[in-house]
């Protein structure tokens, strides 16, 4: 409960930092939005519409004051409440999000332990050097090489958007995964090699435990805290990651949202979006706490 | 044990993403059968569908689909009837008289008459509409009040003689509504997202950033459209568009990658099209350049012309979508004339004109935007290698993001810029010179507008003022012709290319065209 509490302050100091980093970047929306060859007159009637006229103190003060009651405000590109906007996306993100870390823990976790088994092995190498060429590779390349050999060559799936149901996934999905996989598949051999080499593993063996018991009731279990602290990590990452992604892909979300809503000048998307990304990370820092404290019953929170 | 524990994370995660979605699930729409389903890829994801508030030419082809104005123009840039079929002025010049198409209904049931354009331009004046945007047509020198005269005839009378005003009618934002319409949810008096006209599609469905799907108008008063369904799909990267057209995914996209156009002209299952606009890009010079004050001599700027080769550019950086500048203006608009004498590409003349005015080795900041237009920041930089070539120390091309860079000039007056050269576009959204000559109006002088070369000569001014409130066009177009021949001398740009808006259908797919406003219509669209 405390740790909810603390929350609070953290997010309104994010709603805060957000509100003045949009005002100092340079650009004003009512031109942005009304283009440049539009009327004087037309700028200046969306500038009094959207409230730009304000003082910035006042538009601050109404900022917090909606935020309260948790009114976002009104997107200045689309006119739709913010909430809306966001809404919208957050589906499509989500299980973008979800679906590459399912694969990246999947992937990552299975390689990293079996590198770690197979030491110095070919198979070690091989793996080693794949995660490092996944954690190293740029998104937005690796997508575009996806498209052409998939969607473009093979013809197996589709180029972008999301009206083909799950295989619109498959390629977006894999592209987001990739770097999570790495470094993931790294954590996952570093934190085994530390444990194998530990007294209780060469006990576990020595009464004669089965091999894969030992690997994951004994050794994968006591290494799991770093891997999870990655994990908990990496899902922050792949929600901002998603914009390049989504936008490569054609993929509906929320990085979408939030890429549009800059290059606009967007200020309550964008205000919203950050917002909401915080309290995601926020959330999924609170669930990694909880996940150590299983994990590692010496963990305990008061 | 192990199951347990991913079992215990798998619902940690899903949990995260429950309360993240709020149980939302994922939309989808199931693929069409060719033949009866036009797919096209467009690069962005419109603000809004609501006529009154278009500013852009690829949401504005969009809504056009569902929503017709009175007057709209063909291929070639001419005015043509539509909801109206024919229009008398006053000899005044203030009154404009419209008379309407008969028997022309709403897609909702309700009629096409005399006040619903009363309704859809009051809607479109009035300050409660949100982001309204009536241009010319409102302000202080705009439509002061519409009249119905009977159910087919409509009066227009204005505050100020207006020249362009029916051209500027052609504009979507002049688009007719059904009054009823606007009360119907999600609509809303100020803000449409499915708008209702009398045009040959209907409003079918969005998904934001997504898709919009348009459905065919079955009562349409005039030849109806060939395809029941036309998906638009939002596909910001354009290397994807082209891999969705080369793999079925779409039938048209706008803007491919530019570096790929020669291979998409050699494949010969879709076709290149470079579809005309009215786009001129140039090069902003300071003409009242403050930090590089040499900038203000017309010889220096004339010299900057001939030092810069435009055929090259285009060819090798353009790839072929432009066409060279011969006027400070594109050859579709209203009072355009070829100004005679051209820029051509002559490096030792612009040399010994720069030493002739003491700007030889003379420093100049450049800055251009990225992604804006057609291969924009590359050609900056084509157009500074050209200008060191000339003996000029010039500092950039800097570039930033779109809205950082509209404040390079949005409410800075002469005195504070800071840049001597600039790359813009400009694409005046009616096909009349007044509009272009916003560029060289020194009333237009930041903070007042956006006349971003600070360019100022009595004369320009005076001939334009009596050329945009002029009633006889034969007058009207030889004033702007008088007036591009002398900016042409005085050089406040660096005259470069008219852009091409290229687009690419399948083979398949017949009867996609350009307007020279840069709108592409897919609307009449059939099957090969």
């Amino acid at each position: 409960m405390r740790r909810l509490l603390v929350a609070i302050p953290t997010l309104l100091g994010v709603a805060t930092v957000v509100f003045l980093l949009m005002r100092l970047l340079p650009g004003d929306p009512a031109v942005v939005i009304a283009g440049p060859e539009a009327t004087a007159a037309d700028v200046d009637r969306i500038r009094h519409q959207l409230g730009l006229t304000l003082p910035f103190w006042q538009q601050y003060l109404s900022f917090l004051g909606r935020l309260s009651h948790a009114d976002l405000g009104i997107s200045i590109r689309t006119g739709a409440p913010v909430i809306q906007e966001i809404f919208t996306r957050v589906p499509f993100t989500a299980t973008l999000a979800f679906i590459s870390l399912l694969l990246a823990i999947l992937i990552g976790v299975t390689a990293g332990v079996i590198a770690a088994t197979r030491r110095n092995s070919t198979m070690d190498v091989s793996i080693s050097g794949g995660a490092v060429f996944g954690a190293s590779m740029p998104t937005y390349w690796l997508g575009l090489m996806l498209i052409i050999l998939f969607a473009v060559h093979l013809r197996v799936l589709p180029a972008g958007g999301s009206d083909r149901g799950p295989i619109s996934l498959v390629l977006p999905a894999i592209t987001l995964a990739l770097f999570s996989t790495g470094l993931i598949a790294r954590q996952t051999r570093s934190a085994m090699l530390e444990v194998l080499g530990q007294d209780f593993v060469r006990t576990a063996r020595a009464k004669g435990a089965a091999r894969t018991a030992v690997l994951i009731r004994h050794a994968l279990r006591n290494a799991l805290l770093p891997i999870v602290t990655v994990i908990g990590l990496q899902f922050g990452t792949l929600l901002g990651g998603a914009v390049l992604t989504e936008t490569i892909f054609a993929w509906p979300g929320v990085g979408r949202l939030l890429v549009d809503s800059i290059g606009s000048r967007d200020y309550p998307v964008v205000q919203g979006v950050v917002l909401l990304l915080s309290v995601s990370f926020i959330a999924i820092n609170l669930i990694t706490d909880l996940l150590y404290a299983y994990v590692d019953p010496r963990i305990r929170y008061g | 044990m192990r199951g347990r524990f991913f079992a215990l994370l798998a619902l940690a995660c899903l949990a995260v993403t429950a309360c993240g979605t709020g149980g939302g699930s994922q939309q989808t729409t199931s693929g069409p059968k060719h033949g009866d389903t036009l797919k096209v890829a467009i690069g962005i994801d419109p603000d809004t569908l609501d006529p009154a508030g278009q500013t852009t030419t690829t949401a504005s082809q969009i809504v056009d689909m569902m929503t017709e104005t009175l007057v709209t123009i063909d291929e070639k840039g001419a005015l043509k009837p539509l909801l109206a079929t024919k229009w008398d002025q006053s000899s005044d010049g203030l009154t404009y008289t419209f008379t309407l198409r008969q028997n022309v209904k709403f897609s909702d049931g309700a009629p096409f008459n005399a006040q619903a354009v009363k309704f859809s331009i009051d809607r479109l004046l009035s300050p409660n509409t949100f982001r309204a945007q009536p241009g010319i047509l409102g302000g202080k020198t705009g439509i002061d009040h519409v009249d119905v005269v009977d159910d087919s005839h409509v009066k227009f009378t204005l505050k100020t003689k207006l020249a362009p005003f029916v051209a500027a009618l052609t504009q979507t934002q002049s688009a007719i509504i059904s009054p009823a319409s606007v009360n119907v949810a999600p609509n809303r008096p100020d803000l449409i997202t499915q708008p209702v006209g009398t045009g040959p599609y209907k409003f079918g469905e969005r998904l934001a950033a997504d898709h919009i799907t348009l459905n065919a108008n079955k009562d349409y008063w005039g030849t109806k459209a060939n395809y029941d369904t036309q998906v638009y799909k939002i596909v910001p990267e354009p290397a994807t568009r082209e891999a969705l057209v080369k793999s079925g995914g779409a039938d048209v996209m706008v803007l491919p990658p530019a570096s790929d156009i020669p291979a998409l002209q050699s494949d010969s299952s879709l076709k290149v099209i470079l579809g005309p606009s009215d786009r001129t890009i140039q090069i902003i010079i300071n003409t009242q350049g403050t930090v590089q004050p040499l900038l203000q001599k017309a010889e220096v700027r004339q010299a900057l012309n001939y030092a810069v080769d435009k055929t090259a550019i285009i060819k090798s950086v353009m790839f072929g979508m432009a066409v060279p500048l011969d006027a400070p203006m594109s050859k579709s608009l209203f009072g355009y004339c070829p100004v005679g004498s051209s820029y051509n590409y002559d490096p030792a003349k612009a040399k010994s004109m720069l030493q002739a005015a003491g700007a030889a080795g003379m420093t100049v900041k450049m800055v251009a935007p990225t992604g804006r237009y057609v291969q924009d920041f590359q050609v900056a930089q084509a157009v500074a290698g050209y200008l060191r070539d000339a003996g000029l120390n010039v500092q950039g091309p800097a570039t930033t993001d779109w809205p950082t860079y509209l404040s390079t000039y949005v409410n800075v007056p002469p005195s504070q810029s800071r840049i001597d050269l600039s790359l813009l576009g400009w694409a005046p959204p009616y096909l009349d010179a007044q509009q272009q000559f916003e560029q060289f109006y020194s009333a237009r002088i930041p903070p007042a507008g956006l006349e971003t070369s600070y360019y100022k000569n009595p004369e320009i001014d005076a001939l334009i003022e009596k050329a945009n409130a002029g009633t006889d066009p034969a007058q009207r177009q030889k004033d702007y012709c008088d007036a591009a021949k002398t900016v042409w001398k005085e050089a406040p740009w660096i005259f470069l290319y008219n852009q091409r808006f290229p687009f690419v259908t399948t083979a398949k797919v017949t009867n996609v065209v350009g307007l020279p406003n840069e709108k592409f219509v897919t609307t009449w669209a059939s099957p090969a």
